[in-house]
């Protein structure tokens, strides 16, 4: 799942300083589900404009909309007569939302209100961690399904750094896992500790082309 | 239909003397949907009633603002009333115009009156019928943990008439404490013949819970029993799984020895002992556990009186503190001084030797003023009392959490004194942590209790979906599961409206759901609804501050 | 100009206690106006805000002592929100004196009276609301 968080609302204020009329755009799919751009976030987003403005003494109109998914322009669609009575939109979706809202409406201005951080798990309520550095060459199965990329704070691929603190914690955070020792728990449990031998070369960036386009086989 | 709002406005006999009614009569007419305003003066009383009962129908009214006294004083009065003249008890919105207005206030409050009649009538435009269920409950309970305090509840749930099941893990009942019947005042084996004769229980040994779902009423179970598995549906159940023991505690250096031995060893050896002449010196050192040592307290006071009985020997108690708040326990304190016992309050932990065959102890009693140097034949130790073994997989199974010691039930104590955060699930004693047999046994009685009012009528009557997720609008995120207090959510599959498709929405248990709200605040997509409390309803009160 | 305080009050114990002072004939200023609850753990950030949306000088969440909790978290997660409130209030420039969790027992009108004077005297501090 992609996991977002809200921008400072400092920035938000200066996006939306121009404009008197707005339109709040959550997304009722991953940021909704890690409490980034549901409808209650859009309603406290709104909430809080309007306070600052009415701080301001100035006024604002928002109409609050939340769609299915931001990243599908039918579903953004639907938002085509409410988008006519704002001046801008502020889209509470990752970056493929917005994109796609800025993509559908042309004519009117969209912003980002969240800043998209990564794609992640939920490991209790309220708190997501990062699982997949999206690298587009997945090598989960050499490394009993834990990724050093992301998870390792270095992002080392050959086995942990000298530096593995006693409980198998991490050098960096002491709060935070060694991926390595985890890998190696976990590695040891299947009986396949042998893979901790091998050596992997450099992982290939390349494999990475931007903008990244993925074409199913067609049925 | 039209929605039509009568307004009742009492003065409670008189006592409200500083609002102006008929201003408030006068300006409530007016607001949308109010078909009618009447002034009363005991509308608890039966003219009170029968008026409001004969304008609801005369006037055709669908939802009912009262005026009058807190909510939490009469609203299940007027709710019956509400029913009694063909209208859903729920449709009711009460504005407390006399604790929290007139009665708190000097001076005229005409105002803040009519502001709290609004924000009511506002709520009542809202307000949406609740209608009451029965669910049928499985008169049946299971009891986990056959020892003490597990066949205690398992023959007075019997005595009460609820088939039972006991499920002891160990090949035989009796569990931990056989040691010290003498302190729950029981005989283990009569108490054992008489579980095995009572029709009503039936005993399942060596066997272990593997799953529990469901809900209040019906919670089935998975029971292995060695490589059987039995599965069947309980109405509710006890947990008294015990605790477990650290014989001698950690950091000592005296473990391994024979002259060192625990309480449970010692209770032992005392029982098995017949003639031969005991141990001339004994020590006995209490402390190790800090917070609850009630029981150790207990035990060792027990076992410090026996042995002096019995053998005659010279006994040292060497104490912090002794714990004398459980019923008894201060008699048994002076008795055991009486009786010669010798107790030395050290404040730093003594030191401990052994020196041929003999345990020195070495303590500063600090009453005294003295160090005290003393050799014994034999140390008796405090144990360590610990949740028992598999208690965090049990949470994990019902989805609770344990206390800051790692016993179960965390929980409110003074609201769910054996109750746990869910609906018909029980824990009685040193389970939960508490450890004194006189607490533990009433712990019992009144889970016993509780179980028999829950499952002696065959069901549970609860309002049907005041609490609702709109499968439409979940989105499936878990947050409402995880965060329920009560473990009355769960993931279920749905049909999704006139699709063929099938959505794994939340769904909440209505016999379960105690009605917190949390989930409904909670919710990032605001999918669940909680009527009476709903987001709307509660702005609806917001909005009409100022407006008067 | 107004100086209401909006006071979300579980119904376990604070509207108790608030009903209490009713009976005991204590006094407390008249701007407070009580949203009974069935739990603190029922108000969420944007019962606040509109709250404060819609004129509130100040608003308070009353809900039982800290380990009371009928619904053993509701109190701690209410809590939590409040301080997550002040965080939005100070992002948008307001004094984040305005909201306040207060924990009061069932039993305890006076202290239901005391924090509903101490909050009149914050909002004489802080200002009533535009």
């Amino acid at each position: 799942m992609i996991v977002a968080e809200r921008k400072p609302m400092e920035e938000i204020k200066q996006m939306v300083a121009p404009y008197k009329k707005l339109l709040l755009v959550g997304c009722g799919t991953c940021v909704t589900v890690c409490w980034a751009g549901g409808e209650k976030e859009v309603g406290i987003l709104a909430s809080q404009l309007r306070l600052a403005r009415q701080a301001e003494g100035k006024e604002i109109s928002i109409i609050e909309a939340t769609v299915e998914r931001q990243c599908e322009k039918e579903m953004v669609s639907e938002l085509r007569d409410k988008v006519k009575q704002v001046e801008a939109v502020l889209s509470l979706a990752c970056g493929a939302g917005v994109q796609t809202m800025a993509g559908m409406f042309e004519e009117t201005p969209v912003f980002p209100a969240l800043n998209t951080t990564f794609v992640g798990m939920p490991e209790q309520e309220g708190i997501w961690t990062e699982m997949c550095g999206l690298c587009g060459d997945c090598f989960l199965d050499r490394t009993g399904g834990i990724c050093p990329m992301v998870r390792c704070a270095k992002g080392l691929l050959n086995g942990p750094c000298g530096g593995t603190r006693r409980g198998g914690k991490c050098e960096v955070d002491p709060e935070k896992d060694c991926a390595w020792v985890l890998i190696y728990r976990r590695l040891e449990k299947q009986g396949r500790l042998d893979l901790m031998k091998k050596y992997y070369p450099p992982k290939n960036f390349r494999a990475v082309k931007r903008p990244g386009k993925i074409q199913a086989v067609k049925a | 239909m039209e929605t039509r709002i009568g307004i009742f406005i009492c003065d409670c006999g008189g006592s409200i003397k500083n609002i102006d009614f008929s201003t408030i009569k006068d300006k409530i007419a007016k607001i949308p949907h109010v078909v009618m305003v009447n002034l009363a003066s005991n509308l608890c009383l039966d003219e009170g009633k029968e008026e409001l009962l004969s304008r609801i129908k005369s006037d055709n009214i669908n939802r009912v603002v009262i005026a009058a006294c807190s909510p939490e004083f009469k609203e299940h009065i007027f709710q019956q009333l509400l029913e009694k003249a063909g209208l859903n008890g729920h449709l009711l919105s009460m504005a407390n115009i006399r604790e929290q207005c007139a009665w708190v206030h000097e001076g005229d409050v005409t105002g803040k009156a009519l502001e709290l009649i609004r924000m009511a009538a506002n709520e009542a435009l809202l307000l949406e019928p609740l209608e009451k269920r029965e669910f049928a409950v499985k008169e049946e309970v299971l009891v986990v943990g056959g020892g003490v305090l597990g066949i205690n509840s398992a023959l007075q749930l019997s005595r009460v008439g609820l088939q039972t099941i006991l499920l002891e893990r160990e090949v035989d009942l009796g569990g931990e404490n056989r040691e010290f019947e003498a302190l729950w005042g029981t005989d283990m084996s009569s108490m054992v013949k008489a579980v095995e004769a009572d029709e009503n229980i039936e005993i399942i040994t060596s066997a272990e819970i593997m799953e529990i779902e469901g809900e209040v009423g019906d919670f089935s179970v998975r029971i292995m029993k060695g490589a059987e598995e039995i599965s069947r549906s309980f109405g509710a159940i006890v947990f008294a799984t015990g605790h477990r023991v650290e014989d001698i505690a950690p950091g000592l250096q005296l473990k391994d020895n024979a002259n060192v031995i625990s309480q449970h060893g010692f209770a032992q050896m005392l029982q098995a002992s017949t003639t031969e002449p005991g141990p001339k010196t004994v020590g006995f050192v209490l402390g190790f556990s800090d917070g609850n040592s009630r029981f150790s307290t207990l035990a060792t006071l027990n076992n410090a009186l026996a042995c002096r009985q019995k053998w005659d020997s010279e006994v040292y108690i060497f104490c912090k503190n002794v714990e004398v708040d459980s019923e008894g326990v201060e008699n048994l304190y002076r008795t055991t001084r009486e009786r010669g016992v010798v107790f030395v309050k050290y404040g730093d932990f003594p030191k401990f030797s052994i020196e041929k065959g003999v345990v020195k102890v070495e303590a500063k009693d600090i009453f005294a003023g003295e160090e005290i140097s003393l050799t014994c034949d034999l140390l008796v130790t405090d144990e360590i009392l610990l949740p028992a073994e598999g208690t965090e997989a049990l949470s994990s199974l019902l989805s609770m959490k344990m206390d800051a010691r790692g016993f179960h039930q965390d929980e409110n104590v003074y609201f769910y004194p054996v109750a746990s955060n869910r609906k018909g699930i029980f824990f009685v004693g040193d389970c939960r942590g508490n450890l004194d047999p006189n607490r533990a046994l009433a712990d019992v009685s009144s889970a016993v209790m509780s179980a028999y009012e829950l499952l002696s009528s065959g069901k549970v009557v609860a309002e049907v979906e005041r609490v609702k997720v709109d499968p439409q609008k979940c989105r499936t995120c878990l947050t409402c599961i995880r965060v329920c207090p009560h473990g009355a959510i769960q993931l279920v599959r749905m049909s999704n409206g006139d699709t063929d498709g099938e959505n794994e929405v939340a769904k909440i248990s209505d016999p379960a759901c105690d009605g917190c709200g949390i989930c409904a605040a909670i919710c990032p997509a605001k999918a669940i609804k909680f009527e009476g409390y709903s987001d709307k309803q509660i702005l609806a009160q917001v909005e009409m501050i100022g407006a008067s | 100009m107004s100086n209401k305080i909006i006071a979300f009050c579980c119904e376990h114990s604070a509207y108790l206690a608030a009903d209490l002072a009713g009976k005991q004939g204590l006094h407390y200023p008249e701007n407070v106006r009580l949203i009974r609850v069935p739990c603190a753990g029922r108000v969420d950030v944007t019962h606040i805000l509109k709250a404060f949306e819609k004129g509130a000088a100040a608003v308070l969440v009353v809900g039982c002592e800290e380990g009371a909790c009928q619904h053993s978290t509701g109190n701690t997660r209410a809590k939590e929100r409040v301080n997550y409130s002040q965080t939005l209030l100070q992002e948008i420039g307001m004094d984040n004196r305005r909201v306040e969790m207060v924990n009061v027992a069932p039993g305890a009108p006076h202290k239901f009276v005391r924090i509903i004077k101490e909050m009149n005297e914050k909002i004489k501090e802080v200002g009533e609301a535009k």
